[in-house]
C-alpha cells in the first residue's frame, strides 16, 4: 500500500519528476470532483499568496504582521494541497523549502538579535544595527524573515506530517529497532496502521466501516510499511 | 492606501493620534451587534462541546472562530481579529480535518452527547463563582481600567511608539520591539512544536 | 468628520444605522446556526458554515465603515480568503472521509 510507484496507484504517488503540478503528469487520473475545485484554486491562491505577503510585509503600518502573513502563507499551500492532492504537493514543495523557511526564520530571528550583542549592546537592541532607520527596518526584519518564515515553514510542516499521519513511508531509518524495542506495532498496537495511508484505493473503504475491528483487520504488516518508507526515503 | 495608514492600525495607535480629545469609546451598555455575536459564539461554543459526531464539532468551531473574529474586531482589536481568522479558518480547521481522516468513525444514534450531571453541575459551580468576579472587572473601554489610568505604561506606549520605533502599528511594535525577546520565546516555542510534532509521528522529514 | 457621522434622521448618524444592520447580520447567523448543528448531512454543515464566513465578511465590512476603520477591511479579506479554503477543504473531507484529500 505504500512505497513504490509503480504499484498500480499513480494517482496516490506521483512519480518525482517535473511538469506543471496541474498536469496529468503530476496528478495521475484526476478525480471528477475536483472539477470546480481545481479551477478556483488556480485562481484565487496568487491573490491569497500575494496578500498573506502584503500582510506579512506592511505589518508595521496595518493590522497584520509575520504571524498572521505566515499563517495566511501556509494557509495557501493547504489549499493547492486539497485541490491537487497532498502527495503532488508534497513532492512539488521539497522538505528542504520547508525545513529551510523554519530553520531560516529562527536564525535570522536570533542573528538580528544576536548582532547588537556583537557590537557591544544588548540583545534586540536595534539601534545598533548597521543599517539605515535601525529600529524600524530591524523590526521589519524580524517580523518577515524571522517570525513570518518560522510560522509559514512549521504550519506547512505540521500540515504534511499530519497528512502522513504515524509511522508512514518516510519515518524514521531505524523503525523497525523502535517497533522491536515497543514490542512490535503489529502485534500490540493493531490501529495505529490501519489509517496510515489514507491514498491508498482500499483505505477509505476500511475507515468507512463502523467498527473498529474491521477497519484494523485489512492492516497489512506494519513493519514492512516501516521498512519501505526507510527505504523510500 | 494614505488613508490606511493615517488611520493607524490599531485601536492603540488611532487612539494615540488623537490623544488630546479622546471621545468616550462607546462602553457601558451592550449594543445589539454585541449581544447578538455573544449569543453566537456561546451558542456555537456550547454545541462544539456537545455535539457527537466529532467532524461536526469542526465545522462548528469553524464557526465560533468567525463570530469571535467579529467580536474582536467590534473591540478595536484587529491584530487579534486577523490572528483569529489566519489561525482558526485557515490552520486549524486544516490541521484537525487531517486528524480526522486518520481515524475511524463511530456510528452515532444521538446528534449530542449526553451530560454528566455531576461534571456539569461542578463546572457550573466554577463558572459561576467567576461570574461573581465580573463586576469587579472594568468595562471594555472603560477610561478607569487600571491598564488605561496607568499613564505610566499603556499610554506611555501609545504616545511614544511612533517616535522611539517609527513604526505606525503599536501592537507590532510592542511585540517585535519592547518584548521582543519575549516573541523571540515565542517564535522559538514554534519551531519546537514542529520538531514536537515530528518526533510524536516518528519522522525525520516535514515533506 | 467621515461619512458615516453624516447626520441621517432624528439625530441618528449613518454610523448608527450600519451598526444596526451588522447587528441584523449578526441575528442571522444566529439563525443559520440551527443548519450548522441539526445537519442533517454533512453538506449542510458546510454550507453553513460557507454562510457565516460570507456573513462575517459582510459583518466586518460594515463595522468598517460604522467605525470609520479602513483597516478592518483587511480582516473582511483574510476572512473572504480563508472561508473558501475551509469550505473546500470540509467538502473533500467529506469525501470517501479524507480517501481523497
Amino acid at each position: 500500500m505504500s512505497g513504490s510507484d509503480d504499484d498500480g496507484f499513480d494517482r496516490d504517488r506521483p512519480p518525482r519528476t517535473g511538469g506543471r503540478l496541474d498536469s496529468d503528469r503530476r496528478q495521475g487520473t484526476p478525480y471528477t470532483e475536483s472539477q470546480v475545485i481545481m479551477p478556483t484554486v488556480k485562481i484565487v491562491a496568487p491573490f491569497a499568496f500575494t496578500y498573506g505577503l502584503f500582510v506579512t510585509f506592511h505589518g508595521g503600518s496595518s493590522p497584520g504582521g509575520g504571524f498572521q502573513g505566515g499563517a495566511i502563507v501556509a494557509a495557501v499551500v493547504f489549499m493547492i494541497a486539497f485541490a491537487f492532492g497532498i502527495e503532488a504537493t508534497r513532492q512539488w514543495l521539497a522538505n528542504t523549502v520547508v525545513v529551510g523557511l523554519a530553520v531560516g526564520g529562527a536564525l535570522v530571528f536570533a542573528g538580528i538579535g544576536l548582532v547588537p550583542v556583537a557590537l557591544g549592546g544588548a540583545f534586540l537592541q536595534y539601534e545598533l544595527l548597521p543599517i539605515p532607520d535601525p529600529v524600524k527596518y530591524g523590526m521589519e526584519g524580524v517580523e518577515i524573515l524571522g517570525i513570518g518564515t518560522i510560522v509559514a515553514g512549521v504550519l506547512m510542516g505540521l500540515f504534511f506530517v499530519l497528512a502522513n499521519g504515524f509511522s508512514d513511508a518516510g519515518g524514521f531509518a531505524d523503525a523497525d529497532a523502535f517497533a522491536d524495542e515497543t514490542g512490535g506495532p503489529g502485534t500490540d498496537d493493531p490501529d495505529q496502521d490501519s489509517t496510515d495511508d489514507p491514498t491508498g484505493e482500499d483505505g477509505p473503504t476500511g475507515e468507512d466501516d463502523p467498527t473498529d475491528e474491521a477497519g484494523s483487520a485489512d492492516a497489512g504488516a506494519p513493519g514492512t510499511a516501516a521498512t519501505d518508507g526507510g527505504e523510500r526515503r | 492606501m494614505t488613508g490606511t495608514l493615517a488611520a493607524g492600525a490599531t485601536a492603540l495607535a488611532s487612539i494615540g493620534s488623537s490623544a488630546a480629545g479622546l471621545p468616550a469609546p462607546p462602553v457601558a451598555q451592550v449594543t445589539a451587534i454585541e449581544a447578538s455575536l455573544f449569543v453566537f459564539v456561546v451558542l456555537t461554543a456550547l454545541f462544539t462541546a456537545l455535539a457527537r459526531d466529532v467532524l461536526a464539532a469542526v465545522i462548528i468551531f469553524g464557526a465560533y472562530s468567525l463570530g469571535m473574529a467579529a467580536l474582536y474586531t467590534f473591540y478595536r482589536a484587529p491584530d487579534v481579529a486577523m490572528t483569529e481568522a489566519a489561525i482558526s479558518a485557515g490552520v486549524t480547521t486544516v490541521l484537525l480535518l487531517l486528524t480526522l481522516a486518520k481515524t475511524t468513525r463511530r456510528q452515532h444514534e444521538a446528534a449530542f452527547e449526553s451530560v454528566n450531571l455531576p461534571a456539569a453541575g461542578a463546572v457550573g459551580l466554577l463558572f459561576g463563582g467567576l461570574l461573581l468576579t465580573m463586576g469587579d472587572i472594568p468595562a471594555v473601554g472603560s477610561r478607569d481600567a487600571p491598564i488605561w489610568s496607568n499613564p505610566d505604561v499603556t499610554q506611555w506606549y501609545i504616545a511614544e511608539t511612533y517616535a522611539e520605533t517609527h513604526v505606525e502599528n503599536a501592537v507590532m511594535a510592542v511585540l517585535a520591539a519592547f518584548r521582543g525577546f519575549d516573541t523571540f520565546g515565542e517564535a522559538v516555542v514554534v519551531f519546537a512544536a514542529g520538531i514536537a510534532a515530528l518526533i510524536v509521528l516518528r519522522r525525520e522529514v516535514f515533506a | 468628520m467621515s461619512l458615516a457621522d453624516a447626520t441621517l434622521a432624528a439625530g441618528y448618524t449613518l454610523g448608527d444605522f450600519l451598526l444596526v444592520a451588522a447587528a441584523g447580520f449578526a441575528v442571522l447567523a444566529v439563525g443559520m446556526l440551527y443548519r450548522a448543528v441539526v445537519g442533517p448531512t454533512m453538506q449542510d454543515r458546510v454550507l453553513a458554515v460557507n454562510v457565516f464566513g460570507t456573513n462575517t465578511v459582510v459583518i466586518l465590512a460594515i463595522l468598517g465603515a460604522a467605525l470609520d476603520e479602513p483597516t478592518f477591511l483587511d480582516i473582511a479579506l483574510v476572512y473572504a480568503l480563508l472561508n473558501f479554503l475551509m469550505a473546500i477543504a470540509i467538502s473533500k473531507f467529506t469525501v470517501e472521509r479524507g480517501g481523497v484529500l
